[in-house]
């Protein structure tokens, strides 16, 4: 059984279509939710946690229906959101702990977790000062310690790297990485920055415009291509001609040449070539793959691409 | 599971933690008991509560609930401490004291009940609008209907606090000036016991009333110009149809009344003490029941508006 599934989800805003007829599967791990703003990341996580009714359609979490079992579900999901959620004026700890608390841990579990929660997103000596003080980094921190306090199986992290700074976004992926694979939590991370998901997501969910473009294990995505791009100092269009009269597939492609790989002799084939005509070879490596390649290309209207 | 493993210096640190971070014993998961809605609601009620007073908050979020406080039972603590001289003179005199009675007690100074509201029912529910901490409720084990029903009670209960203490002052005040304490308690008991579902109903309105109007706004100085608005309108209304009904002889002028906030509240204080209503104050054919009834369908009426709107409020 997948751990999230929906069938033929839909949710619908007047005439807007945030979420259309959206089918998918997840299994546990580290899984990106990826699209531009919009593409209805938001409102598919709000499905899942019921906090929004889906128009057509169902979603299920753990095997329990969105709608009908809510309740159960929110007992085993943790959820960032994407917008502020802090009240100005607590302390971090009062804070996680009254969450805690709310989520049914018991007076003196409450306080343990919060104080192992805040200390392994990386809160020490200022989470007895009042939010209001915080740096974003350290909201942040606040954010993700709540939804993590009562020990869920999915976490839900909308844009858990949002008004981050470099060193800050590093460290927040490196504890969504550290959840996912020490603790075992699946995580979703909804986010717009593919270059977040590559870091740390196992599999890749890609939506656009209330459409799954694509659900792949993330190695799909950046595998090989059998094309070899063959940069020279200048001297391309020499490069590429006498490739063609060799009988080879060629393309350019800015300062590069794009060789279509058909066999390992290539390699050897091309450093001839580029010896003959006596220009400067960069490099000559395989293409791989690149995430924004499934966003720039035309995309099936829905289903799954493997 | 890790833990299952000899723990040495070595295996206690988490895989990925920081060199030195010797501390670190990993994430753990949680294997306890967890608690359901009623739980939830029962934490949340003693957090508002707490925030109510403002404990776990500045000294500055004390001073509002802690001063109107003061203020509210400063009357009956002023016959309370002055008790064996008023006995006293009445002994002297041989006239029976003019004393400050409970029945009277909140129609004189609700204007500080009345701020008590304004200040801290905005703070119970446009908080949470304003820094948009309510989808965290929202997804945890409590829905919405128990929100709204668990700041409901820590109000209700702030306000039930609120107009008790001036009536065990008066009660405990009235039991020093008699000479038999016994006796006195007994003579007293009665007189003063309606004074607990009174206040009860008193704070279940007003708590009802303040919370349904703030919770339409995410801006305190807005629910709290709405609640005092909203009041003082539908005080003004009634009296100005009223009076103008008199003189067009309409004669369903005077069940207007039923519909202003505090009016019913004062009306049916004199339903729970027994006593006939004043009519000098309570104009037209009204009697105390139906203010005690117009005051409770108040009450459902109130608490089911704050209700709707948390049903529809967009998380």
């Amino acid at each position: 059984m997948a751990l999230i599934e929906t069938a033929g989800l839909s949710k619908h805003y007047g005439p807007v279509k945030a979420l259309d007829v959206l089918n998918l599967q997840v299994e546990p791990g580290i899984i990106g939710l990826v699209g531009a703003n919009g593409a209805g990341k938001s409102t598919l996580l709000k499905i899942l946690l019921g906090l929004i009714r889906p128009t057509a359609g169902r979603a299920s979490v753990l095997g329990m229906d969105s709608v009908t079992e809510t309740r159960a579900i929110r007992q085993f999901v943790g959820y960032m959101p994407e917008h502020d959620c802090l009240p100005p004026d607590v302390g971090a700890t009062d804070f996680v702990t009254h969450m805690a608390r709310v989520s049914g841990l018991p007076r003196t579990a409450a306080r343990e977790r919060t104080a192992e929660v805040l200390r392994h997103v990386g809160l020490y000596e200022e989470r007895y000062r009042q939010i209001g003080g915080y740096s974003t980094g350290m909201k942040q921190r606040v954010k993700l310690a709540q939804a993590l306090v009562h020990d869920p199986k999915v976490l839900l992290l909308d844009e858990p790297t949002n008004g981050l700074d470099p060193t800050g976004r590093d460290e927040m992926l490196d504890l969504i990485k550290r959840t996912g694979t020490d603790f075992g939590i699946t995580v979703v991370v909804a986010s717009h920055l593919l270059g977040e998901i590559e870091q740390v997501c196992t599999y890749l969910l890609a939506v656009d415009a209330g459409h799954l473009l694509s659900a792949a294990p993330l190695s799909h995505f950046t595998r090989r291509t059998p094309v070899l791009a063959v940069e020279v100092e200048e001297g391309a269009d020499r490069l590429a001609t006498a490739l063609v009269a060799g009988g080879a597939r060629v393309q350019q492609s800015g300062g590069r040449v794009l060789v279509a790989l058909e066999s390992d002799a290539m390699y050897d084939g091309i450093r001839d070539v580029v010896a003959d005509l006596g220009l400067s070879l960069v490099r000559i490596e395989q293409e791989r793959g690149r995430l924004e390649d499934l966003f720039r290309d035309a995309a099936p209207p829905s289903g799954i691409v493997q | 599971m890790r833990a299952s493993r000899p723990v040495t210096a070595a295996t206690a640190q988490a895989p990925g933690a920081p060199a030195g971070s010797i501390y670190d014993l990993g994430y753990r998961h949680y294997e306890g008991r967890r608690n359901g809605r009623g739980y939830a609601m029962w934490s949340l009620f003693v957090e508002s509560f707490r925030g109510v007073w403002g404990f776990g908050r500045p000294m500055t979020a004390k001073a509002a609930p802690f001063i109107l406080t003061g203020l509210y039972a400063l009357e009956a603590v002023i016959q309370l401490a002055f008790s064996s001289v008023i006995a006293q003179q009445a002994a002297t005199s041989g006239q029976a004291p003019q004393l400050v009675g409970y029945h009277t007690y909140f129609t004189d100074f609700y204007f500080l009940v009345f701020f008590f509201c304004v200040a801290q029912a905005p703070e119970l529910v446009c908080r949470d609008q304003r820094y948009q901490v309510l989808p965290l409720y929202f997804t945890r084990a409590m829905g919405r209907i128990e929100y709204a029903l668990a700041r409901l009670a820590s109000l209700a209960m702030a306000l039930f606090i609120l107009l008790l203490v001036p009536m065990v002052a008066l009660f405990v005040g009235d039991i020093l000036m008699k000479p038999d304490t016994f006796k006195a308690i007994g003579d007293e008991l009665p007189l003063a016991l309606p004074s607990i579902p009174a206040c009860a109903l008193i704070a279940l309105s007003l708590a009802a009333l303040s919370l349904a109007i703030s919770s339409f706004s995410p801006r305190r100085a807005y629910s709290a110009i709405g609640i005092v608005a909203y009041i003082l309108l539908m005080e003004a209304i009634p009296a100005a149809i009223y009076s103008v009904g008199q003189q067009a002889g309409w004669a369903w002028a005077d069940k207007l009344f039923l519909l202003s906030p505090l009016t019913p509240l004062f009306g049916a204080l004199s339903w729970f003490f027994g006593r006939p209503l004043d009519r000098q104050v309570f104009s037209g054919s009204l009697t105390s029941g139906d203010y005690l009834a117009a005051a409770i369908a108040g009450i459902l009426v109130t608490t089911g508006v704050l209700l709707y709107r948390y049903r529809r409020m967009p998380a």
